[in-house]
């Protein structure tokens, strides 16, 4: 899979994004642009179980992401994230420190 | 020996044709292919970004099995990425930043690579730039 879908959805109080295929330096502007835009509005989180590969330039969106729920006072949360996402998180060195859950209740 | 090649271009989308030579590379365990993709991406997107002009706009990816070793192999010639890379530490400690302006954090990709691969070794040379990573 090349391409990245999102899909955008409101479930119970809190924007849901259901991410498809690679997050790189190629495809991360459209992540960027529209995980920026739900933690603005509110609680956000993020699925990540079909995400094929992840880049630093996702990991950094996701970092802002964490920066900006705390300034706003939304919550955030990635949810079942794929092995590679969970690969390319631990790798940072400060994996510990990324909101991850298994399942969208646990968000 | 295991190994296979691919021919990138340099730009930006080459990312997605190197991602689906390590789909198809197929010696490869799915926890190393989680592996090369990722580290091997943020190495990619440095040479793209940092490298240019690079010489026919062509890199050479390459990714092979000896005994227990795996390796993956970037070729290249650019005389701007040795200078470059002569201020980044490729194997030494260096903590991502926030750049305010952009909104972005730089500095993760390296960090990344050092933590997923045994070794990174970049060696210019004049004929040829390599950039390896031992896993």
């Amino acid at each position: 899979m090349t391409q990245l879908d999102i899909i955008v959805r409101n479930e119970h109080h809190r924007l849901l994004l259901s991410v498809s295929g690679p997050i790189n330096s190629y495809t991360f502007t459209d992540f960027q642009e529209k995980v920026y835009k739900a933690i603005a509005q509110m609680d956000t989180a993020v699925d990540m179980e079909h995400v094929t590969a992840l880049s630093s330039a996702g990991i950094g969106v996701i970092m802002t992401a964490m920066e900006d729920a705390e300034t706003t006072g939304h919550g955030f949360a990635i949810v079942n994230p794929s092995e590679i996402v969970r690969l390319a998180i631990e790798s940072t060195g400060f994996g510990d420190r990324f909101p991850v859950v298994k399942t969208l209740k646990q968000a | 020996m295991a190994e296979g090649t691919v021919l990138l271009e340099a730009k930006t989308s080459s990312i997605l044709d190197f991602e689906r030579f390590v789909d198809g590379v197929d010696f490869l365990e799915p926890g190393e292919r989680d592996r090369l993709k990722v580290a091997g991406g943020e190495i990619l997107d440095n040479i793209v970004k940092h490298a240019s002009p690079l010489y026919l706009r062509r890199i050479r990816a390459r990714a092979a099995r000896r005994g227990s070793t795996l390796m993956l192999g970037f070729y290249f010639r650019a005389p701007s990425f040795a200078s470059f890379a002569c201020g980044e530490p490729l194997s030494g400690a260096a903590e991502p930043l926030f750049d305010p302006a952009f909104r972005r954090w730089r500095g993760i990709g390296l960090v990344m690579c050092r933590n997923l691969a045994r070794k990174v070794v970049f060696r210019p040379g004049e004929m040829m730039d390599r950039i390896f990573l031992e896993f």
